[in-house]
């Protein structure tokens, strides 16, 4: 099969444009790098990170020693239950990786913890209460299996507040038994 | 609706068939994982041997121009057609239909211009050479001599031209895919680690 030679100026004009597409690149890299190279948006746990190598090691991967500068023992101890401080500094003990349970870059709204219990309200229930966690609300009882009581605090009190027009202000239980997830249960609008 | 275009829509289908299969596969893999399929370690590994396959397809070229005596290597001009089809469609399902970050969307985007610019080129490459011989023996048939043939084939021989853009588009922008591949693996390699 016979085909004729390129024109002369295709290949200097394709060098050219991928010589601009890398200055692009590398420009964006420095002032947007998530933008560029992330495979997502973090979650909202970790919205506030804006460098890359604050999580990640070059040629490593994220690692568990820039994880434990942040999530310090101090701080398990300020804002966790001691059964999961202690659980967490086991795992981190018997040299396993906080990767192996935690994923991230999967939306802000995304489950960053694999195989950890769902929760039943959705994710609705953050942005009624304004709260990015569990704990924000609850309070988990050490023994397994238990359900998690709930605070009595200024988030707690407005959702309560939020409620008592449409309803009668009752257990939270009661509201999220309908409210929950991303929709009305029993609607078929689909109501948000 | 002509032969050409006819052709020019079955390949469209096809292309958009082929993507849609593989990123409906990718999103199957990925039920029930705490990641999708494209970011886990098999989806890794299919980006590898998707980057080993569409890498044999720089054989050819190189075959073409590289040699004592520079026949036209039939046979690597056939893996040159395999690898390019299966590689890229190993990628899609690598890639999955996650297109966050810019560099490796623009490599995706780069591979789908080199890809479908040579499944289009090949395509209406074979169908004019199919209908030049044909209008010939035609001719030949009614009694035309050699001059009066190649005379007559010549206008349809420059429309045949008129379709060569794709090579000024295929080869070219390979350049392109190479630079954002390397640079997508690199960036992938000094996020994710080894």
């Amino acid at each position: 099969m016979y085909y004729l030679p390129l024109p002369r100026t295709v290949i200097p004009a394709v060098m050219i444009a991928t010589v601009v597409l890398v200055i692009w690149l590398a420009w964006g890299s420095w002032q947007d790098p998530e933008r560029f190279w992330a495979p997502g948006h973090l979650s909202r746990y970790h919205a506030d990170i804006s460098r890359c190598m604050s999580c990640h090691e070059a040629f490593r991967g994220p690692v568990t020693a820039k994880c434990v500068q942040c999530h310090s023992v101090a701080r398990f101890a300020e804002r966790t239950m001691p059964s999961a401080a202690a659980f967490h500094q086991e795992f981190i003990r018997q040299q396993h990786t906080c990767v192996s349970c935690h994923t991230e870059h999967r939306g802000a709204l995304a489950h960053i913890t694999s195989h950890a219990a769902k929760n039943p309200h959705g994710d609705f229930v953050f942005a009624v209460t304004g709260t990015t966690s569990c704990t924000a609300c609850h309070v988990f009882e050490p023994a397994f299996g238990l359900p998690p009581a709930v605070l009595d605090n200024d988030q707690v009190r407005s959702v309560r507040a939020k409620g008592s027009g449409a309803h009668r202000p009752g257990h939270m239980a009661h509201c999220f038994q309908c409210h929950g997830g991303e929709f009305l249960k029993g609607s078929n609008a689909g109501i948000k | 609706m002509t032969v050409l275009s006819r052709r020019l829509v079955i390949i469209g289908l096809s292309v958009t068939v082929a993507v849609a299969a593989a990123w409906v596969v990718e999103a199957f893999l990925s039920i029930g994982k705490p990641s999708p399929f494209a970011h886990s370690r098999q989806g890794h590994l299919t980006g590898w041997v998707g980057l080993g396959t569409t890498l044999l397809v720089f054989v050819y070229p190189i075959k073409k121009r590289i040699g004592q005596n520079r026949r036209w290597p039939r046979h690597w001009f056939r893996v040159h057609l395999m690898a390019g089809v299966m590689g890229p469609l190993l990628i899609l399902l690598h890639s999955g239909a996650h297109l966050h970050a810019l560099v490796p969307s623009l490599a995706l985007a780069a591979m789908a211009v080199v890809a479908v610019s040579g499944i289009v080129g090949q395509g209406v490459h074979y169908l004019a050479l199919r209908t030049l011989n044909d209008r010939r023996r035609q001719l030949h048939d009614q009694g035309l001599n050699a001059d009066e043939v190649e005379a007559h084939l010549h206008r349809m021989a420059a429309q045949e031209e008129a379709f060569r853009l794709w090579q000024s588009i295929h080869a070219p922008m390979t350049l392109m895919f190479l630079v954002l591949t390397v640079l997508h693996v690199l960036g992938a390699i000094y996020f994710g680690g080894l």
